[in-house]
């Protein structure tokens, strides 16, 4: 089975992207910041990481920094911003993830089909 | 006995009597004059800086009288700072050395009162060079140091208080930005939940039900958009946004933001003319916000015309710039309305303008991010006939 790792700081959003996922058959792990996220990637190999980028503790342009010392399998990275623009979301695309999508534009037939794009790939 | 060699022929006397008059009168003229100055207390004093003369703006501007200072050292003026200091003496130092000395600064009345001072000692010489005394020169300015002193703590008073308003502009952008982040996550929470009972993940949803969560979609929809546009705004006034500037073909930006619109443009029966030259034209733009810049006015195009309506893009250069320009058949402008139209959060009402979701936030960002751009739009409309946005960029290599 797919393994996805959803880390997103808000609660109510952690909880609908789960229902959301909870929809395919992948099996998926949840982490509020990228500290904790960090943590999981140290015992289990995911396929795919679905990440937001402004979270307390560790934020995820952090978070992919320090993955990229630690993960030598290199999980596929899909970035999800509240924002289109700005320093944080830009400094995340250099990092070599392989999508950024913006939580208030896309669907959840949309998210799927994103993600199984790129677990496919 | 007379003896008359003593006395002065006729024509003698008259001439020594009318320069003896003359002489005393030019005396008596200096006397009157410095006696009698009001504004300025002047005053001789000897080598060691004893006072020996008094005139009337001396005892007006330093209450004492010549009965009471004649003798007296001018010391008395100072503070008792200025003489733990040895002020006085150094100043007749400089005198004595340099012919005269000036200073501003508080001197104090026989009263205790003190007094804003503009002071010139001046060192007398006489035809040997030897020192005769001081003359002392004593104005009061305490009236232009008051006026002085309350423009500047005004002046202070207003530079702090353009500081607080600075500062609390910063802080209204900072509690947008942030009320705005809080407000998106429920309301993209709703929008994925409803995605799913729209998109059939529950299962078949009745038709009755459909068209309420539709609109209850429509309606968050619409949320998102103005928390969005309250974002973006609150990111511009902040000064965040950073344009990444370089050359780039501006009709490659138009083509493809007709390509994106033709699916809307179709759907409300409107036709897009695109009246581009097939060459590229290029500008010096961040892409990126330039077409997020355009894609508003095609968008207020498309929104603003009724169905069946034309929306007509231009590109052309013009002498170190390049144009686009976005023209509607819509409900247009009134020449009044004109004016406020890049204001934040006004919104114009016209015959659509009820139909149409809007925050008031769009045009304000286009221009703002135009004005990035160092460049201009330029808006021509006539009421219920159309309107044409120009946007004028600087044109890249």
């Amino acid at each position: 089975m797919r393994k996805i790792l959803l880390v997103e700081d808000e609660p109510i959003l952690r909880e609908t992207y789960g229902i959301i996922l909870s929809t395919q058959p992948y099996e998926t792990d949840y982490a509020e910041n990228g500290k904790d996220a960090l943590e999981l990637c140290k015992n289990k190999q995911y396929d795919l990481i679905l990440l937001d980028v402004m979270m307390p503790v560790m934020g995820g342009v952090e978070f992919i920094k320090s993955l990229d010392n630690l993960d030598e399998m290199k999980s596929k990275i899909i970035v999800m911003s509240n924002l289109s623009s700005g320093k944080e979301v830009e400094e995340a695309a250099q990092l070599g993830i392989q999508k950024h999508l913006l939580k208030s534009d896309i669907s959840p037939s949309q998210l799927i089909s994103e993600i199984r794009y790129y677990l496919e790939a | 006995m007379t003896d008359i060699t003593d006395r002065p022929a006729p024509h003698t006397k008259v001439a020594l009597q009318t320069e003896h008059k003359r002489t005393l009168t030019e005396l008596e003229r200096y006397k009157i004059l410095v006696e009698n100055v009001q504004d300025y207390a002047i005053f001789f004093m000897d080598p060691e800086g004893y006072i020996q003369t008094w005139n009337k703006g001396a005892e007006k501007n330093k209450g004492y009288t010549h009965k009471e200072i004649i003798g007296k050292h001018f010391s008395i003026f100072y503070s008792d700072q200025d003489n733990a200091d040895k002020k006085p003496e150094r100043e007749l130092e400089i005198a004595k050395k340099v012919g005269r000395v000036e200073d501003e600064d508080w001197r104090y009345r026989k009263d205790g009162s003190k007094f804003w001072a503009n002071v010139v000692i001046t060192a007398l010489y006489d035809e040997d060079q030897n020192l005769q005394g001081f003359a002392k020169v004593t104005r009061n300015l305490t009236e232009r140091k008051v006026n002085e002193d309350s423009l500047r703590s005004a002046n202070s008073l207003l530079q702090e208080q353009q500081k607080e308003l600075q500062r609390l502009n910063e802080s209204k952008d900072e509690f947008i930005s942030l009320a705005s982040h809080q407000l998106r996550t429920p309301a993209t929470a709703i929008k994925q939940l409803l995605g799913l009972i729209l998109e059939g993940f529950e299962g078949d949803v009745p038709q009755n039900i459909r068209r309420l969560l539709e609109k209850t979609y429509e309606s968050n929809e619409r949320q998102i958009g103005i928390v969005n546009g309250l974002l973006k705004v609150a990111q511009i006034d902040s000064g965040k946004v950073i344009l990444r500037k370089r050359s780039y073909d501006v009709n490659d930006v138009v083509h493809s933001l007709v390509k994106q619109y033709s699916g809307i443009i179709e759907e409300k029966s409107q036709t897009i003319s695109v009246e581009i030259h097939d060459e590229p034209l290029f500008g010096y733009i961040d892409e990126q916000y330039y077409r997020m810049a355009l894609e508003n006015l095609l968008d207020n195009a498309s929104k603003y015309t009724e169905n069946g309506g034309t929306i007509t893009i231009t590109s052309k250069a013009v002498d170190d710039t390049v144009v686009v320009g976005i023209t509607d058949t819509g409900v247009g402008i009134s020449p009044e309305n004109i004016h406020s139209l890049f204001m934040k959060f006004n919104r114009i009402p016209n015959d659509l303008s009820h139909k149409v979701a809007g925050s008031g936030l769009g045009l304000y960002w286009v221009d703002k991010v135009i004005d990035l751009h160092q460049g201009k739009i330029t808006v021509d409309s006539k009421l219920h006939e159309g309107t044409t946005f120009s946007v004028c960029v600087p044109k890249g290599m």
